[in-house]
């Protein structure tokens, strides 16, 4: 086969898989919680600057993960308390409020580490060569282990006695507090979940990524895109939306140009929210 | 230089309101703290905005400019006020921040070091009742009435670099990608015509949304199967630095020579080390450029700045310029009158961070440079004295 069109195949892959993962934070803290996080794109970046110090400090790059996990989980725990719960139910106020924490986080890193692009150095650099292509490793890498979060998450949430509180929480708030289930703890641990997977992300992103303040709005956008196409509290939902928006972007890009891509993008959020504003998954 | 999609709308609304809240307290504060016979200079950088990576060093190389200016006695005995602005958001916002300076602080001069469609929308607002100075790289063509442009032109930042890439490295075929505005656009039209004149060819042009989210997979993939020998980029801020790291992750670099255009000391630094092979960049001024006058420029910067002085580069050091062009202007001219500032342009001579600098055609021949990136620092490769700008006009 063509090595151009497989390697842009790959580059689908590519395109959903990571989509898919950087969606996962904001999927569930919307699509659990109802709280319209703008504030998401902007843990990605603490989980990239993660990255960054892990690297400046010359500790292994793994060291990033524990890093982001105790500051995204801490700043989520203090996010949640101070200006979350007083709004859960209010969407609109929960997206103005987090926007307000967005230009928060943004200005704090800008305070800290300046408006400079830092760069972080791929832990697997070089490419690897198969099917005819030459394809970046830790690219390749990023697809198998995004796919294996996103399968290890709905394994646990299907599975585990965590994830049938939130469901059951989430299905009827009311009567699960009736059956003995914390709703407070469950909403807050639910958040910070949500608040550690985005980081998490970002920790995956940063070598390939300029790393800088800003850099969160990339993803913000695209991110809400994913949830509104694909649906809401659903893993199926989660996973068709990254495949429509991430795919159809990569598969344009490639076929034409990236702006037809990001075209096309725009175009399919708007038919989405105006002909079916509940996305491909509609929750019961 | 970028605004991103979910930015514009919000700081605009903050903007408005912030620039509401500033026009009711703000202007009888700020005419006692200034004497009513300084010169005062609206200085156009990024304060807002991603381009706001520049605006420190922007700021402070003005400010250098004029502490030197007024030690000196000033512009035509008066001491220089500079009045910094935002031009980081939408042109809109420039506009109205222009006509607030004229009407409000009767500034007596511009200073623009910002991107090509704000400089349109000022040129546009100011109409040539204030003496305007236009400094860092641009596509050319800019002649309008009072208007002045100290900035590179494609002319001098593509026809020496490009040549040598053709003429000496041997690159017949040309790649080329670049941000989907005016600036890239008349670059490459530009670049065209040269490559035909050395008989090359362009095997593709590709631009991408300016401001979105892009990113270069499936870019990088075509440039691999499209096998060109150079790719001439322009690109710039977070899409530069993310364009480099895909095409070298995808291990192109090894093979394929890239030429950017607007490639400074902060982009670098983002684009790092592992993915700086085999790029090259070309411009008027780079922090290690050679000389004595940059040696001085450096020594007085970090002299009144200190260790904490913001990095040096061309898009900042061109504001140095900028004071010092208005200087030598309007000493000439007699005062900011727009016939005798046109009249006087011509063949004034004042000092850049890079040396003297001599006006023609309402623009400056200067030496450029040719820089290959070792790591995160640029070696100077070529050095082209007195490239003339090709861009004359009429006084």
């Amino acid at each position: 086969m063509d090595p151009l069109i497989v390697t842009q195949a790959i580059n689908v892959l590519y395109a959903v898989s990571t989509l898919a993962v950087l969606a996962l934070g904001l999927a569930v803290i919307f699509g659990l919680l109802g709280v319209l996080n703008i504030a998401h794109g902007e843990f990605i970046m603490i989980g990239a600057y993660c990255a960054y110090i892990t690297q400046a400090n010359g500790w292994p790059y793994l060291a990033a993960l524990p890093l982001t996990l105790v500051l995204c989980g801490m700043l989520g725990v203090a996010v949640e308390w101070v200006m979350i719960r007083p709004l859960y139910r209010r969407p609109f106020d929960t997206l103005v409020a987090t926007w307000g924490l967005s230009l928060l986080l943004r200005k704090i890193a800008e305070a800290i580490f300046g408006l400079g692009f830092r760069s972080v150095n791929i832990p697997l650099p070089g490419t690897v060569e198969f099917l005819g292509i030459e394809y970046p490793l830790y690219r390749l890498f990023l697809i198998v282990l995004s796919f294996a979060t996103v399968a290890g998450l709905v394994i646990w949430y299907g599975n585990s006695r965590t994830g049938n509180q939130i469901r059951a929480m989430v299905s009827n708030p009311e009567l699960a507090q009736a059956q003995g289930i914390s709703i407070r703890r469950l909403a807050s641990g639910t958040f910070v979940t949500g608040t550690c997977l985005a980081g998490l992300g970002g920790v995956m992103v940063a070598p390939l990524v300029p790393v800088q303040p800003f850099m969160g709005l990339d993803y913000v956008l695209r991110t809400f895109f994913v949830l509104i196409v694909g649906g809401l509290g659903s893993v199926q939902g989660l996973l068709s939306g990254a495949a429509v928006i991430g795919g159809f972007d990569s598969v344009v890009s490639a076929a034409t140009n990236a702006t037809d891509g990001y075209f096309a993008v725009l175009v399919l959020s708007i038919l989405f929210l105006w002909l079916k504003p509940r996305g491909i998954v509609a929750r019961g | 230089m970028t605004h991103r999609i979910q930015g514009p709308t919000r700081r605009k609304f903050l903007g408005t309101a912030a620039a509401g809240a500033a026009f009711g307290a703000l202007p009888a504060l700020v005419r006692t703290a200034s004497a009513a016979d300084d010169f005062k200079i609206g200085l156009f950088i990024a304060l807002s905005g991603p381009a706001s990576l520049f605006g420190p060093t922007q700021r402070a190389s003005a400010e250098l400019a004029a502490e030197e200016v007024n030690k000196a006695g000033g512009i035509l005995g008066r001491q220089v006020k500079l009045i910094p602005t935002d031009a980081g958001g939408p042109p809109a916002e420039s506009t109205k921040s222009a006509i607030r300076l004229m009407l409000e602080e009767k500034v007596d001069l511009f200073i623009g070091s910002h991107d090509s469609a704000t400089r349109e929308a000022l040129v546009a607002t100011i109409k040539g009742k204030v003496p305007y100075i236009y400094t860092p790289t641009y596509e050319g063509g800019e002649c309008a009435f009072n208007t002045y442009v100290i900035a590179d032109t494609p002319e001098q930042q593509i026809r020496p670099s490009l040549t040598w890439m053709m003429k000496d490295k041997g690159a017949k075929s040309v790649y080329m990608i670049g941000d989907d505005y005016v600036w890239p656009r008349k670059c490459n039209e530009y670049a065209k015509k040269l490559i035909s004149e050395n008989g090359g060819k362009v095997v593709a042009e590709e631009y991408v949304p300016f401001g979105a989210p892009n990113k270069f997979e499936e870019i990088v993939t075509r440039i691999k199967s499209a096998k060109p020998d150079t790719v001439l980029i322009t690109l710039v801020g977070a899409d530069n630095v993310n364009f480099n790291r895909t095409f070298a992750g995808f291990g192109l670099d090894k093979d394929i020579s890239r030429l950017s255009l607007l490639l400074e000391e902060n982009t670098l630094l983002g684009v790092g080390a592992e993915s700086s092979k085999n790029l090259y960049s070309s411009m008027s001024y780079y922090a290690n450029a050679p000389g004595e006058a940059n040696k001085k420029f450096k020594q007085a910067y970090f002299a009144k700045f200190g260790d904490k002085a913001p990095q040096l580069g061309l898009i900042g050091a061109d504001c140095y310029g900028g004071v010092n062009c208005a200087k030598a202007l309007v000493t000439k001219a007699g005062g900011t009158n727009a016939q005798k500032c046109m009249a006087a342009s011509e063949g004034i001579t004042f000092e850049s961070a890079a040396g003297p600098w001599t006006m023609h055609g309402r623009h400056v021949d200067k030496t450029m440079y040719l820089a290959d990136c070792k790591g995160t620092e640029f070696e100077i490769l070529q050095t082209f004295a007195n490239v003339k700008s090709g861009e004359v006009c009429k006084a």
